[in-house]
Formats: C-alpha cells, structure tokens, sequence
C-alpha cells in the first residue's frame, strides 16, 4: 500500500478534520480492510475486558489498523440525527483503548465554537431590553415569560412539566423514565437563548432562586428517596452510552483549569453552560441543592457517604460540580449578562 | 492479598514540559512506599505516550530511573515533536499521560500491566522554558496538582514525597527555594531539610484518625527579595479490615412476634453490629458478600419461612476527638413468606454475622432473634350487626363496614365475605369486598326492595372466611328499613355531581344517596383547594378522596373520586390521575364526560359599578 488511506477532509492547517461517526461508520464499510477489522475489534470488545483483549494479537492489530481509518478521529453532535448510534460507534472503539476507569474521559463530542454573546445578541431581540439594566425584576419570570411566548418553547416546556408532575400512584411520585426524556427533548430541541434563560438567570430574592431551582421540577428529575454514593451514580452513567457522553463533555468543557482567567478551558462559557444543560435527563442530573441567592450551589444527586478508601476520588468527582468555578463564573456570567471579550 | 505490597502514596503526579529544554532535565520525582520491611521498590515506564483522546504513541522522550523514581526527559522534545503529539488535540493545552509502575524486583519484560501504576500527565507547553525570572513563587514552590497523599494504615513508615521541583532546581539554581512543613508538631510526620523529602514516621491507623491537614510553606530568596507560598498538604489514611465487629450496647438478642403482620416481606426485627472499618457501598454486592448473616438452622421450614436482609451504613466513632468513619451494619429478620392464621410456634433462630475480610479470632457474631407465631382467631365481635336504612336509599348508597376482630391490623390475611341469603324475597343489600381483603362494605344492591311495604326488618347471615385456610365464622344481620317515603322529583339525573347550585343539588336524588336526597358540601377554601363545593350523594363518602369499591362500581356515584376524563378549569387530580383533588370554586361532574370546576361569581357580575351609574 502506497500509504495510509486519503483523509476525509483537511483543514488549512494540514490537521485532519473530524467526521461524525455515522459517516466515518460509511466510509469504512466501504473499504473491506477497515469494515473486517471493525468487525474483529467489535468482537474483541464483547468480552469487555480490555487486559485480555490486548493480549489477543488478532484484536491489537485491528486496533491498530484501525488508529489510521476515520472512524478513529470521529465525533459526534449534540442533537444531531442519530446520536446515539453515532455514540455507540464511538464508544465500540474508544472503550478499548482506554481503560474505561479513567477519572476524566474526553469528550465524544465536537467542540463549541460559538460564544456566550451569541446568546445575548439574540436574548435582546426577545426582550427589547439589556438584561443588565434591569435590576429590579425577576429574571427566572421573564425568561418563563420569554418562553411562553415561543409556540416551540412553551410546547416543549409544558410537556415536561405535565410528564413530571404527574401522579402515577400513591407509592410512585411520578414516572421518572417519561420525566427524563422530556426534559431531554425540552433541552435539545428549544435553543439555548430560551433555555439558559431559565435555567441559569440571576436572582436577587428567595423567590426567583426557589422558581431557578424548580426549573427541572427537581421533586420527580432529580431527587430520590435515597442519595447513592456519586462514584456508584458514575458508574451508572457510564454503563449508558448517551449518559456517559454528556457527562464526558461535562468533564471537557466545565473542567476547573488553573490556566485560563475565567477557570473555564479556553475561557468559553458557553461550551461550559451547553455541557451541563446536556446532562440534565441523565442519571446524573444537576440541580441548585438551594434557594441560596447569595451563592451557587450545584450538586447531582448523590453523596460521598460510604466511599470507604475511595472517599478521596468521590469528593474530587462531587467538587467538579459543587466547588467549580468554571461552572460558577460561566452561570454568573450569563445572569450578569457578561461574556469575556477575546480576539479571535 | 497481592504479591507485593509496595504501593504510590498518590494516583497522579503533573509537570509542564517546554519545547527545546535539553536532554537530561530531570522532571519530576516519584515515591513508593511499602507493605513490609526489606521491600525495595523498582520504578519502571510503560513506553507508550497516551495522548488525551486515547490515540497512544511509542514514547522516545521520558525515562524513569529505576531505583529512585526520576523521571527525566532523556531527549529534547523539539517543535516537529512538539506538532507529533498535539495532533488530535482539541483542547488549547497538550496532555499526555504515562503510566509508571512499580515491582519489588528489577523488571524483566517491558509489560504494561502491572496492576500497581501510578499516572503522570505531562502537559506541553507551546513555547521554550520562560526565564526564572518571569515565574511566580507559587510556580516555582508547588505544581498545578494539590498535595494530596493517601498512606494505607499499619504499613511501614517511609519517604513518600519531595517538596522540591526537580525540574525548577535544575533550571534555576540561582534562586534559593525552601521548604517548611508546618503544623506537624506531634504528628507523625517528617521534613527532612537537607532533601526536602517528606516521611511518615511511624505506622498509622486510620480508626484512630484519617487525616491530616498540615501545611506546605516555601519560601524564595532571590537577592533581598523574599516572597512565601503555603498550600495545603493532606494526607488520607487507607482503610484496610483490622477491626472485628461489636455489638452496640451488648445487644445481641431482638423478640420477634408475628401476630396480625403475616405478609411476605414484613420486617420482625433489627439487629445491629457495628465495625471501625469503612464499607464502601460501592460496589454494593461485593460488599454484601463480605459482611454476611446467614440463618443458622437445619429446619427447612425456617429457612423457606424467613430470611435475613442486610443493609449498612456509615456512621462516626470519635476516638480521641476526632472524627473516623466506621460501619453500622443492620440485620432485618424478614418474613420469606405469607404465614397462615393457624400457625402457632416459638423458637430461637440464630444468625451468625461474619466479618470475612477479618483475619483475627473474633470475626464473626452471633445474632439471637426469639420468634413467637401466635395463631389469630377468625371471628365476628361478640354482638350482631344491625343497620337502619332509610326507604328513600338509592341503589349504591353505602350502609356500613363489617369486619371480623382486628380485621384493620391483618397485613397478609386475606378475608372474604359473604352474606347467606335470607328466607325472604326482600333482599335490598349486597356485600362487595374492600381493598386488601380487610373488610366487607355493605350497599344498596336493589333499591325497589326498600320501597316494598312488606319488607321491614330483614335478617341475612354473615360469613367470613380466610382464603388461606379456609376457616370461617358466621354472624347475623339484621338491616332495619325506617321512613316514609318521599315523592320523586322529575327530571333528576341519576348523579348528584351534576347539580351545580346548592338548590338544585339538595331538591334531588341520586345513586348512592341515603336518605333520598344529595347532600351539598360548601367550600370554604379560597383558590384551588381541596375543599372546593360540590354536590354529593354522602359527604362522609364523597369527595374523599379515595375511589372506593363501591363508587367504582358505576362512574355515577362519585366522579369526584372516580373520574379518569377531563377536568375543565383549576384543579388538581388526585393519586393515579383518578378524581378530582383539589379544585376552583364549585366542580361538577356530567359522569362518563368532563368535569368542570369554576367559580360561581355570575351574581356579582351582574350590576357592578359601572351597571349602577348606568342606570
């Protein structure tokens, strides 16, 4: 062979430019070289147990081979058209090359490029207004305001807040499953000028926080009768390959980093913000823990309570989202109105 | 346990990596501590670069020398490197990770699988090492990475961490950097200044205490300039199992009686027993499978009869001050199995909790649970029943309970009942059983019987019997008719929810009305409450919430509880989506259709202000 297969496409800058999976999935069905070993690896996988995969000789040259194809550089999009079959592509091969048990995963998803101003410049057409100036009204009421007024929005808002609250019976508060998916489909098919709107204003009273908490309808979404252990409800996570996606871009995108100025990786807030709203409708669902106007508090639902010799590892993994300031400055910033000017 | 016990007192260790630094700069140090005296550690690299999104590289730049844990940059990582590694990057920072591992004998294969590893992100930076100079004191004192250690309690004291950064020392040897731990007076840590190492110094035990939180300061002189960092330097003390269990308080015996609770899955009794160590509850089965409590019997109906369920959590000892984290393991004596009312026995039944993990004599305990089943008797109250109805009932009306002794305490028991038909042709009532085969509720089945002159008092024989055993018990009935009857108005509908005015509702009948008339209920609540007005055949019955057997016999008598349609204006529905819970104003109900509950203000409406200036 004169060299490795043709790239899909290249950037200006000689790096090759991702394909979504589902695409990288045809593109290497085509070649019979990459769709056999494909096939091999798969199998490889079934076993899951990634020690003795790579013993095998067989499965360590398909992974190999396999390193060179589109299907090794590929991402997914959120929302896109399949997404959970591109995911799956995705996983079938990241799960063998890492070890599955890493703190942070990278994320399968592509990277954001827009910017919180973005949002604004569009929020103001809504309102007419520069949600700076005015201090003194609720910000939460006017964004559900805001989205009552959008047929899309108020569609979707009311459908899950119907599914959530609904009484299934005198044992079963509601049927978490339904309330879960609404809120997806709220979150992936409302644009984020309405969504952030609500889920991150800025409150000055117990009133307004207490409606910011009550966003999700957190009684039937997010709280349970009991609080599992964080790195159990991890575990969970990861054994759901859309799950395990969201909370890897969570991981990506909102990750404390002591190198930029806003704590944010490459100062963006809005990839921060996207990836959170992205988790909301997954086992591990974040909410405000309080009506606290003075500070934020976000925690999934769960506690570090008999983490034995891992309780180290469970409080880093719980601090991600309760002591971030990636995660805090990005929701100030988008109550405030304010998003960090950079050159491009 | 493992073949050696040689382990890294921390998961992760960091250090920045620039583009042109020379071959040789050494990078960052690495401890291991030991498991037992004599052990000596071997540090070895795997040669593969994991660059962030998994896609791995043979590694041509780092080394670790084996017996001292340096690793160092054994060639100079140039830009054309530089541009190899950061392909597929996303991030604006270049990570890669490596593997070190650790054996207590010279490695032979170059394996990467040793299951004792420890992991290094190196990141690099897109340019050449800035000057001393330009870096801050928290840069040259401490990494980005919190000084963080775990050390596994009654292991041998050792070195486990270096205060200095190899790599500042070597670059910048012009500056004086120091090092102090502070806060470590009586604890049983060391600094050693001459190596800025620091040790423990004697074996740990973490039920004694499971951290420390001591203080790293450093101190740069550069010329007369000095400037200080302090950071935080914790250590974690790792559990392992070297506690038995206890009994609190010595209790180590619990009564268990079964009497009206005979269901599958009741809970008898609690036992506890409490451990120092920590359980993690994640993952849950191993756990459980550690700590176990089986029912010592060769009975075989004990152990088809009961079971033992095991639950645990974490509670806190403070043994001299401070607080550790220990287990409250719980032992629930559960019924396996509904057991039958003629069931009459007492014995102990032993379960023996076993801490596995324990390598000691005491590891295990013996739990004592004194069951006594007491038989229950089937039978009526020593009296019989009468109940008056008025003429005027109409079908469904509710009459009354009946219900054996103790019927509202059985859980497990199930109870039907029967009413034997009496000699006569007057035969106005029915019996339908209530939920969880409790009680029976008596109703009007045939409402032109109460009607007929001839029937007066009638007498019916109850009998109840329980479905497991089949052992029943008789009593008598007797139903009084009294009153006279009334006329009918024309044009009721056959249910009270219908009526939307009190007027209207109290000149009607209805199914399931008493005494001929529908009862209005007025509300008083503002808003949506629960206590909105409505017209009902009995306000004891209806709205109250619950769909009772009788009302669900026909969608006529109570939509309020019943209804599953449509409800038009403010309202809350209640459990399970049936009926109406809470509502605005008056609801009303057209049965098999809508509900509607609004507010009756028309007659405030008609002449406000505006209307009197008019006229």
């Amino acid at each position: 062979l004169a060299g490795p297969p043709s790239p899909p496409g290249q950037d200006p800058h000689g790096w090759r430019v991702p394909v979504d999976c589902v695409r990288a999935n045809e593109l290497c069905a085509a070649e019979p070289s990459c769709s056999s070993r494909y096939r091999t690896l798969r199998q490889c996988l079934a076993g899951r147990d990634r020690n003795t995969m790579l013993a095998n000789k067989e499965c360590q040259a398909a992974l190999e081979v396999l390193q060179e194809s589109p299907l090794y550089d590929c991402r997914c999009k959120r929302g896109m058209k399949k997404e959970l079959q591109c995911l799956q592509i995705y996983w079938s091969i990241h799960l063998g090359l890492t070890e599955g048990e890493e703190f942070y995963e990278a994320s399968p998803y592509e990277p954001v490029t827009s910017r919180l101003s973005d949002i604004f410049r569009l929020a103001s057409i809504f309102s007419g207004m520069d949600p700076a100036t005015n201090s003194k009204s609720n910000h939460c009421l006017d964004a559900a305001k805001a989205c009552n007024l959008n047929d899309n929005c108020k569609r979707l808002r009311s459908g899950y807040i119907s599914t959530c609250s609904k009484e299934i019976s005198a044992t079963e508060h509601c049927s978490r499953r339904k309330c879960h998916k609404a809120l997806r489909q709220f979150f992936d098919r409302v644009p984020s000028e309405y969504t952030y709107r609500l889920l991150f204003c800025s409150c000055k009273d117990q009133a307004c926080a207490e409606r910011r908490r009550q966003t999700i309808v957190p009684s039937c979404s997010y709280e349970d009768k009991e609080k599992p252990n964080c790195l159990d409800l991890r575990n969970t996570c990861r054994t759901d390959h859309l799950c395990r996606s969201r909370l890897a871009d969570f991981h990506t995108n909102c990750q404390a980093s002591f190198q930029s100025l806003t704590s944010c990786p490459g100062d963006n807030y809005q990839a921060c913000l996207g990836s959170y709203a992205g988790l909301i409708g997954f086992d591990m669902t974040p909410n405000y823990v309080n009506a606290s106007t003075t500070s934020i508090t976000i925690s999934p639902w769960c506690s570090c309570k008999g983490s034995g010799n891992m309780e180290e590892e469970c409080e880093k993994f719980l601090q991600d989202f309760t002591e971030n300031p990636c995660l805090r400055n990005a929701i100030q910033a988008f109550g405030n109105g304010t998003d960090v000017n950079l050159s491009p | 346990a493992a073949a050696f016990g040689l382990y890294f007192p921390r998961k992760e260790y960091s250090e920045n990596v620039y583009i042109d630094q020379p071959a040789g700069i050494p990078l960052l140090r690495i401890h291991a501590l030991r498991d037992s005296h004599g052990e000596v550690a071997h540090f070895h690299l795997c040669q593969n670069l994991i660059i962030s999104r998994a896609r791995s590289h043979e590694n041509h730049w780092f080394q670790i020398r084996e017996k001292t844990g340096l690793l160092y940059l054994s060639k100079s990582l140039d830009r054309e490197d530089f541009n190899l590694l950061s392909v597929g990057n996303w991030m604006p920072l270049s990570k890669v990770m490596l593997y070190v591992f650790l054996s207590s004998h010279p490695f032979q294969e170059k394996e990467c699988d040793s299951a004792t590893r420890t992991t290094v992100f190196l990141s690099l930076m897109n340019a050449t090492a800035p000057a001393c100079s330009s870096l801050t004191a928290r840069q040259l004192c401490f990494t980005e990475m919190d000084l963080s250690f775990h050390i596994k309690e009654n292991k041998p004291p050792g070195t486990f961490h270096q205060l200095q950064l190899p790599s500042v020392h070597h670059l910048c040897q012009n500056l004086s950097i120091s090092y102090n731990l502070l806060a470590a007076e009586g604890l049983p840590f060391r600094y050693n200044e001459n190596t800025t190492g620091v040790s423990v110094t004697q074996r740990l035990d973490r039920e004694e205490r499971e951290r420390y939180e001591l203080i790293a300061k450093c101190t740069v002189r550069e010329g007369f300039r000095e400037m200080q960092v302090e950071v935080p330097f914790l250590v974690n003390v790792l559990d392992e199992d070297d506690s038995p269990p206890f009994l609190p308080n010595g209790t180590d015996t619990a009564d268990a009686v079964v009497e009206f609770n005979r269901k599958e899955g009741t809970v008898l009794a609690t036992l506890t027993v409490y451990d120092a160590d920590t359980t993690p509850i994640y993952p849950l089965e191993s756990s459980r499978k550690k700590y176990t409590g089986t029912i010592i019997t060769d009975d075989p109906w004990i152990s088809e009869t009961f079971r033992v369920e095991h639950i645990f959590d974490e509670i806190h000892f403070s043994p001299n001050g401070s607080q550790v984290r220990g287990t409250q393991h719980e032992y629930k004596l559960v019924l396996n199995k509904s057991i039958s009312v003629t069931e009459h026995r007492s014995f102990m039944l032993d379960v023996l909790v076993n801490d596995t993990e324990f390598h000691g004599p005491e590891r295990s305990v013996m739990l004592h649970f004194n069951v006594s089943i007491l038989p229950v008797s089937i039978q009526f109250p020593n009296m019989t029943y009468q109940f008056t109805v008025n003429r005027n009932a109409e079908r469904f009306a509710q009459i009354g309970k009946i219900c054996i002794e103790n019927c509202m305490k059985f859980r497990g028991v199930n109870i039907s009942y029967k009413l034997l038909s009496p000699n006569v042709s007057c035969y106005p009532v029915s019996i339908l059983q209530g939920r969880e085969g409790k009680w029976g509720s008596l109703y009007v089945n045939d409402s032109s019987v109460l009607r007929r002159p001839e029937c007066k008092e009638i007498q019916y024989t109850i009998q109840a019997t329980d479905k497991q055993s089949r052992k029943h018990t008789k009593t008598l009935l007797a139903i009084v008719l009294e009153g006279t009857l009334l006329k009918k108005e024309e044009d009721c509908p056959d249910s009270c929810a219908v009526s939307k005015h009190r007027a209207e509702c109290e000149e009607c009948g209805g199914f399931g009305v008493l005494t001929g008339r529908c009862q209005w209920r007025q509300g008083s609540g503002k808003g949506i409450t629960t206590n909105y007005s409505t017209c009902t055949p009995s306000i004891k019955t209806c709205p109250d919430g619950t769909c009772d057997v009788i009302e669900s016999k026909d969608p006529a008598v109570c939509p309020q509880d019943c209804t599953s349609g449509n409800i038009i204006g403010g309202h809350g529905k209640g459990t399970g989506n049936l009926g109406i819970k809470s509502g605005h104003g008056i609801c009303y109900c057209f049965p098999r259709q809508n509900c509607y509950c609004e507010k009756d203000d028309i007659k405030e409406q008609l002449c406000d202000e505006m209307c009197k200036t008019v006229i």
